[in-house]
């Protein structure tokens, strides 16, 4: 427009050249990960066809083992009583777990910080402490059994299917919880606002605009809960298959241990079964899913996140019950944890300070269980960084490449989650044998056991990064990309670093995931390399109870401290005034 | 409908004085603007009235309801407000079409069936959206979600319809049509508009009344030509379109209701229109680009003549812009003729010289 003088000279290098095409870094990372989940499943699908285990000589091609299994009256009962356990915690946990993160995102309820934080403790206690915590308080001959059957006449049976189910949904909300506050921290508040100042109710702008436009990560959740209940191997093995209640884990997980020959093909073939329950349940999710685009808004200015305004007695009322679902579901069961830790014994029969103890701290201070606890955390420092950097480029390959291959991406990532934990650790077992080197090496150390806890763990960072990306819009990294970026930069600058709170939820979940994980390792396990998990449970079977309980309260204790660690690191900057 | 009237507000962000003793009235049918750069508090002070921001002092009233008063401790939920608000971002509902998103409003009221699927209608067809009613929003433009962004604000006739921003999501074009078309709205429905943006082109064609803001004040309020042409501070003269200003030192009032000054960037003298300013003075004085008048030779019309070298010349549709130098002293001026340079004439006419407070 106006004439000027001055020349403006062109930036120097303007043409950038890329070291590698682009098309080549995103086929690197789609191989990665194609590698890392076909490893442990293909030489498992292989030997559920065998007739023999697959280091044996004079094995055939056969079928039997699936056979064996559909005949097996056991097989049936398990499927029926995993399923009726995946609903009722499925139903449960989503209803539960996503109104608590409505309302403590989303509400002035009284409390609601401190809330958001402990929501999420239940994933943060070791599973077999909170299985053995819950047994003691609310099992038969529980301290609060009694209390609960006898005086709230609420008929609890912890061994039965719905008790475990109770169990089962205590430690799947926060699941949900994580996945439903992602994406709420992703919406833009305005659309609340615009239902309030329409003269909506805050309880309707809730029940009308705040929940269903969290369908998505609902539905997300709910599938990630479903296919976690149909491989749930700690609850059965502790609390049902002594009554004769057995899962599809543990029906497995019994059928290998005590089998007259080792390693049986009908393993492999009940985990294929189950690999093709799981395939069956993504197609499902994304009919169900539909269109996301449709659940991305326009970003800008929404005004003030002030929150849904409860009103004071229903945000106290609601700030109450959810008090008490704490203090019974994870509270309580910690105690309970604590006393075990420094009593001989614990019974409602005998008070226990006549049975305090300090032995049970004294024994897990040497030997494996020392070790254990040093390789766990070293085990879940590096598989946690390392995973959720792998998903999160895989996550930008599937949805925001033009990468040929990147629709395989989701299925590939969300693959080993549907497999039950133990048979990964078997598939694993295979595969070092089979490909040597660096199966050997793997085999001899803790970074097979790392490799296998991870793999299992893709799938948790997978749900959490596609969630996310469906509420950043694409523009965002279009922009970068207009602006000459590579797809590289525009997703490392751009995309990751809007991200941000999903890739620090990631990690910390990654990282508690696999620091609790056991199931994969039982079967990889080499003595020096044990970890805690897989030293819980010995003991545990050996009746050992209290240093498992002691062991569970360190196990917290260095979640807990990882977490305040973590939020100090990754704690987002300060957001700057919002407002003209 | 009621007036608006916001009484001394006062809204503090940690350090940071977000709002510093704001008051208007938005009158009866009036369509009042709050123009100001960004981080001027005008969306602060709109968010207050629709009840999603809690001032830390003063009073809001609707008509004869109070809507904030920090003296009686009084606070209307924005839900119970009764107002018809369209945000920047629009906030369609993405989950419910158009009309689930128009008739929502009208569903909280618990408008009988027969009845809200009339009116939501009737409403679509106002703002000529009538057929996209079973559409989803991600199947909209821009401008038709803005639509249907109004059209949700007005199914219920508000007592007042308040807009942040609401054009600037639009391309230059749509928004000069939106802009008509909300004006004519506007005007036929009666609305009580209260209008918040950062375009002044918008604040001008728009507004019966403009509150002209800056970091949390308000600076002026008053009629488009009012502001423009009476800038009260050099901060709006500069904000509301081009402005020369100049810095001078009065000498003396003269006889014909005029004042002599004497211009610091190049030493000659000016003579303005008023008289009631002390000699000896600093003032600035707001000149506007298309005030001043060009010639090419030198004119026989005496007073505030100065020569001057044209330094650019942009040609803009219906006018050319010149950047011009009159001994060192930098002018804009605009002129629908094409003057040969670079040697011309400017004449600055006293009337067009409007004295900014020091």
């Amino acid at each position: 427009m106006i004439t000027s003088s001055a020349s403006y000279a062109p930036a120097d290098g303007a043409r950038v050249r890329r070291l590698v095409p682009e098309s080549g870094v995103q086929a690197a990372i789609w191989a990665v990960v194609l590698v890392c989940v076909l490893a442990p499943v293909l030489p498992l699908v292989y030997a559920s066809v065998q007739s023999k285990p697959i280091y044996a000589a004079g094995r055939v091609f056969t079928l039997a083992p699936y056979r064996q299994l559909f005949t097996d009256p056991a097989f049936w009962a398990a499927a029926q009583n995993t399923l009726e356990f995946a609903a009722i915690t499925t139903a449960c946990s989503v209803v539960l777990g996503g109104s608590f993160a409505v309302l403590c995102s989303r509400t002035d309820m009284p409390g609601r910080r401190a809330f958001s934080r402990l929501f999420i403790a239940p994933i943060v206690l070791p599973p077999l402490g909170v299985i053995l915590g819950w047994n003691a308080l609310y099992g038969p001959g529980g301290y609060a059994h009694g209390f609960i059957t006898q005086t709230l006449h609420v008929p609890l049976n912890l061994t039965s299917v719905p008790g475990m189910a109770v169990l089962g949904t205590a430690v799947a909300v926060p699941v949900v919880f994580l996945v439903c506050q992602a994406s709420l921290s992703g919406t833009d508040s305005s659309l609340e606002n615009a239902a309030r100042s329409a003269g909506a109710p805050p309880l309707s702008v809730l029940g009308r605009i705040t929940v269903p436009m969290l369908r998505p990560a609902l539905l997300n959740a709910a599938l990630l809960i479903f296919t976690l209940s149909i491989e749930s191997l700690g609850i059965p093995l502790v609390l049902g298959s002594p009554q004769g209640h057995d899962f599809i884990a543990s029906y497995l997980y019994n059928a290998w241990s005590s089998a007259f020959t080792p390693d049986p093909p009908i393993v492999s073939a009940g985990a294929t079964v189950l690999l093709a329950c799981a395939c069956a349940l993504l197609l499902v999710r994304s009919r169900l899913l539909g269109d996301q685009a449709r659940f991305v808004s326009i970003g800008g200015r929404g005004g003030p996140a002030g929150g849904v305004q409860l009103g004071t007695i229903l945000s106290w009322v609601l700030g109450a019950i959810l008090g008490l679902y704490l203090l019974a579901t994870t509270f309580a069961p910690i105690a309970a944890l604590a006393l075990s830790s420094v009593v001989s014994e614990l019974t409602p029969l005998i008070a226990p300070w006549h049975l305090l103890t300090l032995g049970n701290w004294q024994t897990i201070a040497h030997g494996t269980f020392a070790h254990s606890i040093l390789n766990t955390v070293e085990i879940a420092l590096v598989g946690g960084l390392v995973t959720t950097l792998v998903v999160a480029l895989a996550t930008a390959v599937a949805q925001r490449s033009r990468f040929r291959l990147r629709r395989s991406l989701p299925f590939m990532l969300l693959f080993p989650r549907a497999i039950p934990g133990l048979i990964i650790g078997i598939g694993f077992f295979w595969a070092f044998l089979l490909v040597n080197p660096p199966g050997g090496a793997l085999r001899n150390s803790i970074w097979g056991i790392m490799l296998a806890l991870s793999i299992r763990s893709l799938t948790l960072a997978y749900f959490v990064m596609s969630s996310a990306f469906g509420t950043v819009s694409e523009s965002m990294d279009s922009a970068a990309r207009g602006a000459g970026a590579s797809w590289w930069t525009s997703m490392t600058r751009i995309a990751f670093p809007i991200l941000k709170p999903a890739l620090y939820a990631s990690f910390i979940l990654l990282f508690i995931s696999i620091l609790n994980d056991y199931d994969p390792a039982l079967f990889l396990v080499t003595p020096g390399h044990e970890i805690m998990g897989v030293t819980m449970l010995d003991a545990e079977q050996q009746g050992t109870i209290g240093p498992v309980a002691a062991l569970a309260m360190v196990q917290v204790a260095i979640t807990v401290l990882a977490i305040a660690v973590g939020a100090r690191l990754f704690a987002p900057q300060a957001r700057g005034k919002r407002n003209a | 409908m009621p007036e608006i009237t916001v009484q001394g507000l006062r809204k503090t962000f940690g350090q940071e004085r977000a709002l510093k003793d704001i008051s208007f009235t938005v009158r009866d049918k009036e369509f009042l603007t709050l123009l100001g750069p960004s981080g001027c508090g005008k969306t602060t002070t709109l968010m207050s009235i629709a009840g999603f921001q809690r001032p830390d002092q003063g009073a809001i009233s609707c008509g004869d309801r109070t809507f904030f008063d920090q003296a009686t401790k009084v606070y209307l939920k924005a839900e119970d407000r009764n107002l018809g608000l369209v945000f920047q971002s629009y906030a369609i509902w993405p989950h419910l079409t158009v009309f689930g998103n128009v008739a929502f409003p009208l569903k909280i009221r618990r408008m009988k069936k027969g009845a809200l699927r009339r009116r939501v209608l009737e409403t679509l067809e106002l703002v000529e959206m009538a057929g996209y009613a079973s559409r989803y929003p991600h199947e909209l433009s821009g401008g038709q979600q803005q639509r249907v962004a109004l059209a949700r604000a007005l199914v219920y006739a508000p007592a007042v319809l308040l807009l942040d921003e609401p054009f600037s999501n639009l391309d230059a074009k749509l928004r000069e049509r939106a802009r008509t078309w909300l004006k004519h709205l506007q005007a036929e429905l009666g609305l009580t508009t209260l209008f918040v943006t950062h375009d002044q082109d918008e604040a001008l064609s728009l507004s019966d009344r403009i509150v002209v803001m800056n970091e949390g004040s308000v600076l002026q309020v008053g009629s488009p030509e009012d502001v423009y042409h009476r800038p009260a501070t050099r901060f709006v003269a500069e904000f509301l379109g081009h402005c020369n200003v100049l810095a001078a030192r009065v000498v003396t009032a003269n006889s014909a209701g005029t004042t002599q000054l004497v211009l610091h960037a190049n030493g000659k003298p000016i003579t303005v229109s008023g008289e009631d300013l002390p000699a000896g003075d600093e003032v600035q004085l707001a000149v506007r680009p298309e005030a001043i008048e060009l010639t090419s030779h030198e004119s026989a019309v005496a007073g505030n003549t100065y020569p001057a070298e044209l330094q650019s010349v942009s040609f803009l549709g219906d006018h050319y812009l010149y950047e011009l130098s009159a001994d060192g002293l930098a002018l804009t001026v605009t002129s629908t003729r094409l003057l040969p340079g670079p040697a011309v004439t400017v004449r600055i006419p006293a009337s067009a010289c409007r004295v900014l407070p020091p």
